[in-house]
């Protein structure tokens, strides 16, 4: 088998989708036959208010390089807010990573709404080249060394 | 510059033989599959599609219906049997009556009664003509028991009646072949010509003329046959008959292998051949070309049969020594002979065999100048 | 990792996965995996013997979780819940991985694809161990149905449903029924009058006895979910009613798209210049006249307004071409000697009779014309004052290349249909989501085109999307059909992926209850603990990432769940297809 490019990092990024918009945009993406970067991992949450700043947590202290969590556009939430309280959530999230030394920039939040499989693949493609310019994420290696 | 579309267009060109407008749905079958459409000259699809909008403006600058020699295989594989090339012919016709500034083309071409009535008019006037030498006629034979055939009248004032005829046709000829040139070097999508060009691209002319080539592009070579054959025994007829009628018509019958004989004889094969060709050809319509038969063709047609074979008759009454009968048929020879000159040369179907050549020669010169001006990266495009 | 038996099935579908995905190997090197007792792929999963496959090891190998990789669980998830039913296994021990839309379609590297599939897969494996049976609850359905819009396509659901003998609701926003249709003279591709038979429908809506019309009626909120739905509203002057109804349609209809933007139509400056709502009331009036007064000797229609362009809408409205050949029909006969003109983009004359209205119309001496609705749209202007005509429209044809120009006294443009301005309103109000031109979006575009995201809830007609009064008519009545098979029914199991409150562990912080969109949650003074309703609960999880203590649990999708499906998802261990390559450096 062949090995891949030691020298290219490939970041490992874990991406919420919020099953009515999002996940059905990037289902869309599919159907679609778009391309797009393939180190995006799709967990699907029944709305972007369900993701909880443990999963975030969880999910760098697992070795994700980076987060990416999509909901509906604002006012089409399926569940009618629960997007905006992901938004604050995110917010808070970002600072509190800074705090513990991880780059915020390596969570994301955006709108995918179900139709918008092309913006899918696009910020599929924009989050991996960002991830990829911010490196690895040292967060597993550390807690790995410190235990 | 922007064509006008005029929806009135389509109505006028059907008097000019259109069958139908609106059965084209511009798959390009018709373009793709003719021999000599080009990038520079794409047809039959573009003409159609000028036609169906009306722009009058572009037609009348326009060159590409007379590249086409009609050879039917775009009509043939039409898959929604619009008839390109019949939409050609017509377009042919139309452009025949704008080039000519009498407008009698345009009269003959849209009414038969003008078309017939002119006919008879001028084979009447030949008559008449004859009529008053009539009484003075003496009929003679010649030694060998031929007979004279110049003693109807006064071979001179036959030639002189032939030479104004020919410059009468030639003068109208000439005259609307300027009128083509200015429209189609001239007008809507004008390229400027370096003068040069004019002299370099010259030979064309004389080499279409004389051999249609581009019909021997076309598919079923043996319509190229039929139709050079009638070409070049009508010219050299029309040679001999207005250039050299002292030579040709002369009261001593030489014997069968001279050569005033055997060109004689050589143009009346070539026109009969021809002409029952297309004659079964049309009665048969065996190819496209031959489905639609305009008045213009039929009457064409059947003065030139008409014409060669009281010619024959003529020829073969005078060997018998039959005066009478050889100078009555002379009479209805020229009588059909005239009109048939006069009329379908300048204003209707036989004009083609000055606009075709000229219009080869006009697009070869658009084309060479706009070579020049893509090389030299200069526009000299005038509009 | 729970002790479990699990079941993976790999689907090729086809060559979608299998081209992309190795998927045998990748069922040989998952079998190895803990916990999985077979691992197997097949050609089509979804297919009998496919299911057949899953119920038969469930039964033979006693397995008790399931995970499918195959397609999107949005479209077969459903298909594979009944397969665990038919076997035996609670429906909701059950985990998709999506590794067709996710993984083999949008990915051109087959090795990538392979681990990539392969993460998703086990992330799937380790969170369907934490998989518990859930039991579906099963509520009473309403027989009463309520329809949002009384045109064409509401009232003919209306009408389907009364006839069985159940109650409707129609509400109708303006002070009559009948929408846009009441507005157009006639109907093609046969030209009957519309007003023949949209008199008589309007009739018997109104007279029905199992319809309640309220005109000059709209909503501002829907209570409830399939089967109890309820709200109140204010019908025309009168005082507040409680309506309680089991299903909703809604068909709300278009809105015609304003081509004042299209700087090109000059519209709204050159007064001659009219849309084809304004010409059909031309129509209607009996009179062609423009605005002088003066019969119009050059009539030129403009088709694909606001349509096909991506500065306004990139979708075809796709019955403005149909429309236009009627008005060419009936302009040349009211007006034989005029010079009409259609200036279209593709004739779209598809449909029953439509194609045929368009051969017959071509040969009524009319000018098509075709132009480029991206990029070279036609222009229209005044002519100069030595013009026989009013305008000149310049443009250039698509089908010659060439420049032209097209006299024209009236000029009609085929405005696009768009959403209505309440769309949105309405899709919040009713749980319906939008697509990105605001019209609703169908649960399934082929196979569920009447049914949305929101159970209970249908939509038909134009708010769906562009569509002629045959096709409105066709999704009224497959609407009925579904909401009258509802109501035979009688009762609905209803999801019960909601949240549920472990008593133990709940402080009583009230935050649950103040993040709740659907006021589910109550508080339990006597115990101090907070209490979901789990009917109303429609378990969007807002209140189990904001519970501090963890004492709020979103069902199937429980903090459990997916932290160990994150972990899966990085944690590649000792699969071999994936460790030979990629390790990052």
């Amino acid at each position: 088998m062949r090995r891949l490019n030691m020298e290219k990092f490939e970041p490992k990024i874990i991406s919420f989708l919020c099953n009515w918009c999002s996940y059905t945009g990037a289902d869309l993406a599919g159907t679609s036959r778009m391309k797009y970067a393939h180190n995006i991992r799709i967990i699907r949450v029944m709305c972007s208010g369900r993701v909880d700043p443990t999963f975030v947590l969880k999910s760098f202290r697992e070795g994700a390089d980076g987060v990416l969590i999509c909901g509906c556009h604002p006012g089409d939430c399926h569940y009618h807010e629960g997007n905006y309280k992901c938004m604050r959530r995110v917010e808070f999230l970002k600072r509190y990573i800074k705090q513990m030394g991880i780059d915020e920039r390596r969570i994301r939040l955006e709108w995918i709404s179900a139709s918008e499989g092309k913006q899918f693949a696009a910020l599929a493609d924009e989050m991996r080249e960002q991830i990829a310019s911010l490196g690895p994420c040292r967060v597993r290696k550390v807690i790995e060394n410190v235990s | 510059m922007n064509y006008r579309v005029d929806p009135t267009f389509k109505t006028d060109l059907k008097k000019f033989g259109l069958q139908s407008w609106n059965d084209c749905f511009h798959c390009g079958n018709c373009t793709a599959m003719c021999p000599l459409s080009e990038d520079s000259f794409m047809f039959p699809r573009q003409a159609i599609r000028t036609m169906q909008m009306g722009l009058k403006q572009k037609l009348v600058s326009s060159i590409d219906p007379w590249l086409c020699y009609y050879c039917g295989e775009c009509s043939d594989t039409c898959p929604r049997d619009a008839n390109p090339g019949e939409v050609m012919m017509s377009l042919r016709r139309y452009l025949t009556s704008l080039y000519d500034w009498t407008g009698l083309s345009r009269k003959f071409y849209t009414s038969k009664v003008w078309e017939i009535g002119a006919i008879l008019l001028l084979g009447g006037l030949i008559v008449l003509a004859f009529a008053i030498f009539w009484p003075s006629i003496s009929p003679e034979l010649t030694s060998e028991g031929g007979v004279r055939i110049n003693s109807i009248i006064p071979l001179k004032w036959v030639e002189y009646g032939d030479w104004t005829m020919a410059i009468i046709v030639a003068l109208l000829l000439m005259s609307n072949l300027f009128r083509m040139y200015l429209k189609i070097v001239h007008g809507a999508e004008a390229v400027k010509i370096p003068f040069f060009l004019y002299f370099k691209e010259a030979w064309r002319l004389i080499f279409h003329f004389s051999t249609q080539w581009s019909f021997s592009k076309c598919d079923g070579k043996k319509y190229w046959l039929w139709h050079w054959l009638l070409m070049s025994g009508y010219t050299i007829m029309f040679i001999i008959i207005v250039v050299f009628l002292p030579w040709f018509q002369t009261e001593e019958i030489y014997d069968p292998w001279h050569p005033q004989r055997l060109l004689g004889y050589y143009a009346t094969f070539g026109l009969l051949f021809g002409l029952i060709a297309v004659i079964i050809g049309r009665l048969r319509k065996i190819n496209a070309k031959f489905k639609f038969t305009h008045v213009s063709d039929w009457l064409f047609i059947i003065m030139l049969l008409l014409t060669v074979i009281t010619g024959i008759l003529v020829h073969v009454f005078r060997l018998a020594g039959m005066p009478l009968a050889t100078y009555y048929l002379y009479v209805a020879h020229l009588a059909i002979l005239v009109p048939m000159i006069m009329i379908e040369v300048p204003f209707s179907k036989w004009s083609h065999l000055a606009y075709r050549p000229f219009a080869i020669y006009f697009a070869n010169l658009k084309k060479e100048a706009q070579k020049l001006q893509e090389k030299s990266g200069t526009n000299f495009a005038t509009t | 990792m729970k002790d479990s038996r699990i079941g993976v099935y790999i689907c090729w579908c086809g060559n979608n996965i299998a081209k992309m995905v190795d998927v045998e190997q990748l069922a040989e090197e998952i079998g190895k995996l803990e916990n999985v007792i077979i691992s197997r792929d097949y050609k089509y999963m979804c297919s009998d013997p496919g299911q057949e496959l899953v119920i038969k090891d469930i039964k033979e190998h006693q397995l008790d979780r399931i995970v499918v990789a195959a397609c999107s669980p949005r479209i077969h998830e459903l298909t594979f819940r009944k397969a665990l039913e038919n076997a035996g296994l609670n429906q909701y021990l059950l985990e998709m991985a999506n590794i067709r839309e996710h993984v083999s379609w949008v990915h051109t590297d087959r090795e990538i694809a392979t681990v990539k599939a392969a993460d998703l897969i086990r992330a799937a494996i380790e969170k369907v161990s934490y998989h518990e049976p859930l039991e579906k609850l099963s509520v009473d359905i309403d027989p009463a149905t309520l329809i949002i819009g009384g045109g064409v396509a509401g009232m003919s659901a209306a009408l389907s449903i009364a006839e069985a003998g159940k109650q409707v609701y129609l509400l109708e926003r303006d002070e009559k029924l009948g929408g846009h249709a009441a507005d157009i003279d006639l109907s093609f591709p046969y030209l009957n009058s519309v007003a023949s038979f949209l008199g008589p429908m309007i009739k018997r809506v109104s007279e029905h006895k199992h319809i309640k019309v309220y005109k000059g009626t709209t909503i501002e909120d829907i209570f409830g979910y399939i089967g109890n739905f309820e709200t109140s509203i204010k019908p025309n002057g009168g005082g507040k009613e409680e309506l309680k109804f089991g299903h909703i349609i809604v068909a709300t209809g278009l809105k015609a798209y304003d081509p004042t933007p299209i700087e090109n139509y000059a519209y709204g400056r050159i007064k001659d210049v009219i849309t084809s709502s304004e010409f059909e009331q031309m129509l209607l009036s009996g009179k062609i006249l423009t605005k002088q007064g003066k019969v119009p000797e050059h009539v030129a229609i403009i088709h694909c307004v606001g349509s096909r362009n991506n500065d306004t809408h990139e979708y075809c409205s796709r019955t403005c071409c149909t429309t236009a050949l009627k008005y060419a029909n009936q302009l040349r006969s009211a007006l034989p000697d005029a010079g009409i003109y259609d200036l279209y983009a593709d004739m779209r004359a598809f449909g029953k009779g439509c194609e045929e209205l368009y051969t017959s119309t071509s040969g009524r001496n009319i000018m098509f014309l075709m132009f480029d609705p991206e990029k070279n749209l036609p222009v229209v202007s005044e002519a100069k004052q030595d013009e026989e005509c009013e305008m000149i429209i310049r443009m250039e044809e698509k089908m010659s290349g060439e420049n032209i120009e097209v006299p024209a006294d009236l000029v009609i443009l085929m405005t696009a249909m768009e959403a209505r301005d309440d769309a949105k309103d309405i899709s919040h109000i009713a749980g319906i989501s939008m697509c990105g031109n605001n019209f609703y979006i169908e649960k399934h575009p082929k196979l569920d085109p009447v049914a949305t995201t929101t159970d209970g809830v249908y939509i038909v007609g134009t708010c769906q999307g562009p569509k002629d009064i045959p096709e409105s008519i066709s999704q009224a009545r497959a609407a009925a059909a579904r909401v009258l098979a509802g109501i035979l029914r009688g009762t609905v199991a209803v999801e019960v992926t909601t949240a549920v409150v472990n008593e133990d562990i709940c402080c009583g912080c009230q935050t649950c209850i103040s993040v709740c969109p659907y006021s589910a949650i109550t508080f339990d003074e006597e115990k101090n603990v907070s209490e979901v309703n789990e009917v109303i609960c429609k378990g969007c999880g807002s209140c189990g990432s904001a519970c501090p203590t963890g004492a709020i649990r979103s069902r199937h999708y429980t903090d459990r769940q997916i932290l160990s499906q994150i972990k899966g998802m990085l944690n590649r261990g000792k699969l071999k297809i994936t460790q030979t390559i990629i390790e990052e450096a």
